[in-house]
């Protein structure tokens, strides 16, 4: 028998499947402007900027929701690593996904109702989403406004710091996202924290 | 006419024997006048400039001016400092009857036309306007001068920065297409001034384009040469996003393309794609950081498709162990 417990309130859910559709949607639209030319058949290039730029104005709402949500719920608290120990557990985590898990040992902190986040979880989750994701909602506000771009800085187009920080960074959250997806496969089956994401319960091992 | 060293039929003979000793280059390479000269042309226009200009109309150098008719005939000594014509004496256009005031009766028949310096050019460029959208039906025709101010008008591969070409360009167009009275003015009769916003509808925020694209970019076939003064009518003019939202971007070889030397020699030819020119979605693109980009995600998605098979081959490999 495995025991259940529940970890994620609706909130959480529905703003993470939200944010996973958005940010999906984004990167589509978004891989489409950058790369457009006669030969992109992801999305024709007018629509995509009608996409992206209502899309962009969502997350940047939906990301409004959450800075509050977490605050109000104490949410925000998993996303601290707890002393002491930090790096030892960062490194024993790493190593687990390097070798462990290959020989089926079991995950070194399985999830728990205090702690939902394995530290080094906790710091790359902490990284994307008050650092990287605000990166790419305000150069994404500033790109829709142009006129809040400076405009020269240092001799150069003022938009261009703006859009080189909007493409890197957003760059890099398409990469988390894939591998987000793909650690989502090392539950207990590789379904399982995928069904916690839309049920709320965890099934411990 | 003391100045005077040739007759105009004397230096047009002139002209053309220096152009074909210059290869057919243009005009501008061929005028090239001493210091001494440039300084007696500066001294000369002083002297237009001391009743032509917005300083006289406070302190009129002569008590007998008409004021009120030289408040409409000034000109912005530092405009025209800055213009193509700036090494020229205003003689050279105004060519007879303006040396003494009152000037001569019949002086403004003697100003000097585009064509009569520019003859070479200036006959392409007539050719492509007879085929204008421009060229016919209207009630004043258009001449160069309706366009171009020879004060004021600075040579776009001498302005180079794009905000300055596209500045002085589009009020141009925008002179007429944003004034009723002005369009009606040229206007056939009972032809109402289509709203510019709303031929631009389709065009995400369109003023802003505007500021950093010019009308011409879109309403002009391209000329690898020159800037093209056919107007092309409407339903041939450029809407695709991707025609300048892209790699090959038109822009390069038209607003741009007095940029591209400048830019290769300041940042080299991989970072003047991406520096010297303003940022615009899809044609600034940088092959080597898109390069590295396109690698790390390439990268990422190898790398978890490699670790999700080894766990699936090792967790097999165990399974069979337990088995046996
Ligand atoms: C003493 C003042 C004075 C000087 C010097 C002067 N102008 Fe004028 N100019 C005027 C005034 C006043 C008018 C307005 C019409 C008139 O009174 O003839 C005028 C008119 C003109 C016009 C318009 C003519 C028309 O019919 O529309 C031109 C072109 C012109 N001047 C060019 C020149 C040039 C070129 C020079 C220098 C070689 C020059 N002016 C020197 C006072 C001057
Ligand atoms: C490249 C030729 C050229 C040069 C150089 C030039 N002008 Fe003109 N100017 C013209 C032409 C063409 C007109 C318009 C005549 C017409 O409208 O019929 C004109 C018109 C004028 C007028 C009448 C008002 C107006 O703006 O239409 C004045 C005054 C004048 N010029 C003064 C000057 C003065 C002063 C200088 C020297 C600082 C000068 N121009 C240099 C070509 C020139
Ligand atoms: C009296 C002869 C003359 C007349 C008339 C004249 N120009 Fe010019 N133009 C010149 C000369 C000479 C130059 C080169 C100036 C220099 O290099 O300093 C020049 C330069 C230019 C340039 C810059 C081209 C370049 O390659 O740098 C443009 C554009 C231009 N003229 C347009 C016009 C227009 C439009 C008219 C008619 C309104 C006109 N010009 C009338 C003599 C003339
Ligand atoms: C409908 C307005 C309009 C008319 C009429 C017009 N032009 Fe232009 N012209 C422009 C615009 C806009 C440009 C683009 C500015 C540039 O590229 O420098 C231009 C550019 C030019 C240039 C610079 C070309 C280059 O490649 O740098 C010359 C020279 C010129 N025009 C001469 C003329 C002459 C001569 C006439 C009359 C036969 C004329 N223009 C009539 C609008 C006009
Ligand atoms: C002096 C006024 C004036 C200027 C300057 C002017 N236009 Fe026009 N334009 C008109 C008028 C008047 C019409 C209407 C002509 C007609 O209906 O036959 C027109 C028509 C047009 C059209 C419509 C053609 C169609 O198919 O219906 C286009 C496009 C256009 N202009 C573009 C431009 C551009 C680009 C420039 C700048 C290089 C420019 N215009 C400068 C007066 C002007
Ligand atoms: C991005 C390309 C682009 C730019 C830049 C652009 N236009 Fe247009 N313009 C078009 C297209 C395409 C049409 C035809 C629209 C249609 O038929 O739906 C058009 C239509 C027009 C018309 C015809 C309106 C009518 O209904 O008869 C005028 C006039 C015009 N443009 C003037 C201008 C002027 C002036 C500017 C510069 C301020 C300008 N355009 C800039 C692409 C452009
Ligand atoms: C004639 C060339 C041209 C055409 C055609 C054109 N654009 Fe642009 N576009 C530009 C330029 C230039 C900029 C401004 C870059 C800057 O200076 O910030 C720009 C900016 C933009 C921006 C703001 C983002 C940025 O780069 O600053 C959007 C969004 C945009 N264009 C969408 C479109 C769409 C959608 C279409 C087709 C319906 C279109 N454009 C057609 C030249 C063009
Ligand atoms: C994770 C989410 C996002 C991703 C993956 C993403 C991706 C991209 C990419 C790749 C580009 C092309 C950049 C270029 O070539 O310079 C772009 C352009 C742009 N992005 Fe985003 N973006 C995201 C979020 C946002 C947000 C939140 C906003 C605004 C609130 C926004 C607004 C814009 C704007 C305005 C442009 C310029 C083109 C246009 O007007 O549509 N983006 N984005």
């Amino acid at each position: 028998m495995t025991e259940r417990i529940y970890l994620f309130p609706l909130w959480l859910r529905l703003w993470h499947w939200a944010n996973a559709l958005l940010i999906l949607v984004l990167g589509v639209t978004g891989i489409s402007l950058h790369f457009a030319g006669p030969d992109m058949y992801l999305v024709d290039f007018s629509l995509a900027v009608r996409i992206h730029n209502v899309a962009g104005l969502a997350l940047a709402a939906l990301y409004g929701f959450f800075v509050i949500a977490n605050a109000v719920s104490g949410n925000w608290w998993q996303y601290v690593p707890k002393s002491p120990g930090v790096l030892q557990r960062c490194w024993t985590q790493t190593r687990f996904y390097l070798w462990g898990v290959f020989k089926g040992e079991h995950e070194p902190f399985p999830m728990t109702r205090e702690a939902n986040f394995n530290a080094l979880q906790a710091i790359i989750y902490w990284l994307v989403m008050y650092l990287l994701l605000p990166i790419t909602i305000v150069s994404g506000l500033i790109y829709l406004n142009p006129q809040w771009a400076p405009a020269r800085m240092f001799g150069l187009d003022g938009l261009l710091p703006v859009a080189l920080l909007h493409y890197l960074s957003a760059a890099v959250i398409l990469m988390f996202a894939i591998s987000h997806v793909y650690l989502g496969t090392m539950g207990a089956r590789p379904t399982s924290t995928h069904k916690t994401m839309i049920t709320g319960w965890h099934e411990a091992e | 006419m003391p100045e005077r060293m040739f007759s105009v039929a004397q230096s047009g003979w002139l002209a053309v024997c220096l152009w074909l000793l210059l290869g057919g280059s243009t005009l501008a390479a061929a005028f090239n006048p001493t210091p001494e000269a440039l300084e007696k042309n500066r001294q000369a226009n002083l002297k237009c400039l001391a009743c032509h200009s917005e300083a006289a109309l406070r302190q009129p150098p002569k008590v007998d001016l008409d004021l009120k008719k030289l408040r409409g005939l000034i000109v912005d000594p530092a405009a025209f400092a800055a213009s193509s014509h700036a090494r020229l004496a205003c003689g050279k256009c105004h060519t007879e009857g303006y040396a003494e005031h009152p000037h001569a009766e019949d002086a403004k028949d003697m100003t000097s036309t585009c064509d009569d310096c520019h003859s070479k050019q200036a006959r392409v460029i007539e050719a492509e306007f007879e085929q204008s959208v421009h060229a016919d039906n209207l009630t004043e025709p258009m001449t160069c001068l309706t366009c171009h101010n020879p004060h004021r008008m600075q040579a776009a591969k001498n302005l180079k920065q794009p905000d300055l070409i596209v500045a002085q360009d589009n009020r141009v167009c925008l002179g007429c297409h944003d004034s009723d009275a002005t369009f009606a003015q040229y206007a056939p009769e009972k032809k109402t001034r289509p709203l510019t916003d709303d031929a631009h509808a389709w065009l995400p925020n369109a003023r802003m384009h505007w500021k950093s694209v010019r009308c011409v970019e879109c309403h002009t076939p391209s000329n690898p040469n020159t800037q093209s003064h056919q107007i092309l009518s409407k339903d041939k003019a450029v809407k695709d996003c991707v025609a300048c939202h892209s790699r090959d971007s038109l822009l390069s070889a038209r607003l741009y393309r007095h940029l591209a030397e400048e830019d290769q020699r300041k940042y080299g030819f991989i970072n003047s794609a991406i520096l010297g020119k303003p940022y615009v979605v899809g044609a600034t693109r940088n092959p080597l950081l898109d390069g590295i980009v396109i690698a790390l995600v390439v990268l990422t998605l190898v790398g978890m498709l490699a670790h999700g098979l080894v766990r699936y081959l090792a967790a097999r490999l165990r399974r069979r162990k337990q088995h046996d």
